[in-house]
């Protein structure tokens, strides 16, 4: 009789040899004269041994490495209705798919949930170096006699249940693919862009489950999650969920002017620029525009200067003293409160943790050290923290009632998580987000299209609140003259 | 190696070909002016060095290449450490822990940081000023790192440097890379082997010994989805390729699309005699004393049979094989020699099975008689390759003698 078929794994593919019987399996593999054998894409593993099996074959499965977990939850809540209702569409949905949850309608529970009834090895992909810490933090607390690893941020562990950046999972993909049964993927919009989707694709697991609060990407690629993942197969919005699971909130936009000096300067930068752009037909705004803007700095003297007169305008408006003013005015205001106080730049981070001698997160911040501070900031031995993009997405901090964003980029999505860190559950809490933008300066665009990209999301509840808020204070924003 | 947005090429047509600094006097003099500036900057901070950098840069539209060859002397010539007397995450928790009792702003933050002092003058036995407290604040910052060694290379070798990393950077883009290898001795293809293997890329071998060769190096994955997966990992290889004496290289790569005047596709190569120069350091003439005394030995040994070395590839399935030698004599007739001097049965066991999966019949081994094979469970039987056994050294007479001279 011949010798049956074997399925094994080579760096993120699949070798079937010799051939098995049956012609089902030819669709998804592909001659490789390299080796001299048939090679099939890891992603394919499931449907291979599905339809291997529907053929009857007999098939020698050396690949998986995944192995069948006793996961014994020692936390338990009762899971919210939208929680329950979304497990149960992924299951009857094979195991593989995408949910849809405004961020802080606890996602982490629902990725627990799946796990217990998923019992196997489980790789976790996440985002940031502080979401890793606040999965490896909860999987402990849930499965406590399970092994539970980092790999990332100074770790390389291997175990059983695993949480990974999406850059150290890309890196070792070739090596992780047969040893977890079940990916999940937090803030799995990440997951589409070309260097982690390798994650997806060199993995041979047979369940994977999304999670994120904004699938959509600007680059269109969010298709291919349900390639990579599977299709959507539960969403609910933060309006759906309010009064249920999110704390209401209010947001207060607030204008600060130049300082004369800076005033001035800012002018005469501008002026610079426009000069030049004038002289070479370059209009500003769009992609096209700026591409052609910087193409003509690298080739002239003054290009070069028009490009850096740009920066410093920006640096100008996004850093302008007149914020720090208003800041030290704030947090005075609210000396009482956990506060959450975010800026665009690493540099102004460490500018205002080395001025106001106030803990600071950057993606520069070391693990060890980031978790150190995050609990302190939990138990409130530090009542502020200041952070850059870096605790953007998703990161637990359930006590902060008082967020202050001092400048920040057009990104949409950038803009809902800020808000979405606010939007933590409280008992009773109102939740107070600060936006500090300098008046009349390019920064206010970016504002405005952050808010409108909001405005036609699921976050209607906002305007309603934003127009009471301005109404009762009688102007249309809250202005700060310069003192100086 | 530069980061991508250090990276400079142009187009023609599809064809990508990157920046190349000419050993001018004025590169040369840019080169002497930037390695003096790092030399100058030894004992400062990564941050007084970058604001020297960037008075350098001027408004000048040549900053990108200044920023690339400083690129190369911070990463590859240059020693950072942090400074602070105590960790500096310590002096962090101490100052926000305090720093938290009080309201924040300017007469708070004074406050602390006099506190602070004071405790620390005490601990430290030292004077310590608020200052000093907050510079040691973020001490462990990249870029309040100090430099503290500064290994200069000359202008020459920086340029070579730079070039050498503006052509592995137009591989960052590529899906795969095809390298004709022609007829060479010594071919020194086991250095650019190891490679492959290291950097977990797989080659596909077609072509001989007499002819030359056709490589084409990717990925498992490439089977599927061309991908620049393995573009660092090409990076990394070319180095070592430039140690193999004649070669071209092919590469099709997939441009970033950064604009609609980006091609689809795109095309770069290089042969032996792009001038570009290699830092790896060069494969050992011969893998051990074995080898060398063998074709020292053959040197003065009396015979029409020729001795090259590392000429010829075996592909075997997922793998290759580079004999050490091949013998090639003036009427065609060649064989291939593989000198097997201190070996485990495990290795043993390997090498045989390779050399029955490569099915040729021009193979010698020569084995060294340390171990009894049958003890060591190594089966010879229905070995297609001619065995010498020996003691010490490979001996010319011995290995002729099995090809019936």
């Amino acid at each position: 009789m011949a010798r049956p078929s074997t399925l094994s794994f080579d760096r993120g593919t699949l070798i079937l040899h010799p051939p098995p019987p049956g012609k089902a399996w030819i669709d998804y593999a592909t001659w490789d004269d390299r080796v001299e054998r048939f090679r099939i894409r890891a992603l394919h593993y499931r449907r291979l041994v599905e339809v291997l099996t529907a053929e009857g074959t007999t098939l020698v499965d050396s690949a998986r490495e995944f192995t069948p977990l006793t996961l014994v939850p020692a936390l338990e809540m009762t899971p919210y209705p939208h929680q329950r209702e979304a497990l149960a569409a992924w299951v009857a949905a094979g195991r593989l798919g995408v949910v849809v949850l405004p961020t802080g309608a606890g996602k982490t529970y629902l990725a627990q949930l799946a796990m217990q009834a998923t019992p196997r090895s489980t790789l976790v992909v996440v985002p940031t170096l502080d979401l890793m810490h606040q999965w490896y933090a909860h999987l402990l607390a849930a499965f406590p006699d399970t092994p539970v690893g980092l790999l990332g941020g100074g770790s390389h562990d291997s175990t059983p249940v695993l949480v990974a950046t999406y850059d150290s999972a890309a890196i070792y993909a070739e090596a992780l693919g047969n040893k977890y049964a079940l990916l999940v993927f937090d803030e799995c919009h990440h997951l589409p862009s070309e260097f982690p989707r390798v994650i997806a694709e060199y993995s041979l697991a047979p369940y994977r489950l999304g999670l994120t609060a904004t699938p959509e990407r600007g680059d269109g690629r969010h298709a291919d999650l349900q390639s990579l993942i599977g299709p959507e197969v539960y969403r609910t919005s933060a309006a759906a969920l309010s009064g249920t699971v999110l704390a209401t909130h209010r947001i207060v936009r607030l204008t600060v002017k130049l300082s004369q000096r800076e005033r001035e300067r800012y002018d005469t930068l501008l002026e610079l620029r426009n000069r030049f752009l004038q002289q070479h037909s370059i209009r500003l705004g769009s992609l096209a525009g700026w591409q052609s803007f910087v193409k003509a700095s690298a080739r002239s003297r003054a290009g070069r200067s028009a490009m850096l007169a740009h920066r410093e305008a920006r640096a100008i408006a996004f850093g302008t003293a007149g914020k720090l003013r208003v800041l030290a005015d704030l947090l005075a205001q609210h000396a009482s409160a956990r506060t959450l106080v975010f800026t665009d730049d690493n540099a102004m981070v460490y500018r205002i943790s080395r001025e106001f001698l106030l803990p600071a997160i950057t993606h520069k911040t070391a693990v060890k050290e980031r978790h150190d501070i995050l609990q302190r900031f939990r138990t409130g031995e530090y009542p502020i923290l200041v952070a850059s993009r870096v605790l953007n997405e998703g990161v637990d901090v359930p006590e902060a009632s008082v967020a202050i964003v001092l400048s920040g980029t057009g990104s949409q999505r950038e803009y809902v998580q800020r808000l979405g860190r606010i939007l933590r559950r409280g008992e009773g809490k109102l939740a107070l987000l600060y936006e500090v933008v300098a008046e009349a300066t390019s920064e206010e665009q970016l504002s405005r299209r952050r808010r409108q990209g909001v405005l036609a999301r699921p976050y209607q509840q906002m305007e309603l609140l934003e127009t009471e808020l301005l109404a009762a204070e009688g102007g249309e924003e809250t202005c700060y003259q310069p003192t100086c | 190696m530069l980061p991508a947005d250090l990276l400079m090429q142009r187009y023609q047509g599809e064809a990508v070909i990157p920046k190349r600094l000419p050993c001018s006097a004025d590169n040369l003099a840019i080169a002497a002016e930037l390695i003096a500036l790092f030399q100058a900057a030894t004992g400062g901070t990564r941050a007084e060095l970058q604001a020297q950098l960037q008075i350098l840069e001027g408004e000048e539209t040549d900053y990108r290449m200044k920023r690339g060859l400083a690129h190369l002397l911070e990463t590859a010539f240059s020693t950072f450490e942090m400074r602070s007397p105590l960790d500096p995450a310590t002096i962090r928790q101490r100052v926000f822990a305090l720093s938290a009792q009080s309201i924040p702003g300017p007469q708070g933050s004074a406050a602390t940081l006099a506190a602070v002092a004071e405790t620390l003058s005490h601990e430290l036995e030292r004077e310590v000023s608020p200052e000093q407290i907050r510079a040691w604040l973020y001490a462990d910052l990249p870029e309040q790192q100090v430099l503290t060694s500064f290994d200069a290379p000359t202008p020459e070798a920086l340029l070579q440097r730079y070039n050498l990393s503006q052509a592995q950077g137009v591989l960052y883009r590529a899906s795969h890379v095809v390298i004709t290898a022609h007829r060479n001795d010594p071919g020194e293809y086991k250095l650019l082997f190891r490679y492959v293997k290291l950097f977990g890329l797989m080659a596909y071998i077609e072509g001989d010994a007499d002819h030359g060769f056709t490589l084409t190096i990717d990925g498992p994955t490439s089977l599927f989805t061309p991908s620049t997966r393995y573009g660092l990992a090409l990076a990394k290889m070319l180095p070592a390729l430039l140690h193999v004496t004649r070669w071209s290289l092919a590469a099709i790569l997939v441009p970033r699309q950064l604009s609609p005047y980006t091609p689809q596709e795109a095309r770069f190569s290089l042969h032996a005699g792009c001038g570009l120069v290699s830092h790896y350091p060069p494969g050992k003439p011969h893998d051990s004393i074995l080898e060398q005394a063998f074709a020292e030995r053959w040197a003065h040994t009396r015979t029409a049979w020729r001795l090259e070395r590392e000429v010829d590839l075996i592909p075997l399935p997922g793998s290759v094989m580079v004999p050490d030698f091949r013998l090639v004599h003036p009427d065609g007739r060649s064989f291939l020699l593989e000198i097997v001097g201190y070996w485990r049965p495990e290795y043993l066991r390997k090498k045989f099975a390779q050399v029955r999966r490569a099915g040729r019949h021009d193979l010698i081994l020569a084995i060294s008689e340390r171990l009894n094979l049958e003890r060591a469970g190594v089966k010879t039987d229905n070995l297609p390759a001619r065995v010498v056994w020996f003691k010490d050294k490979v001996l010319p007479k011995a290995v002729l003698e099995v090809i019936g001279e």
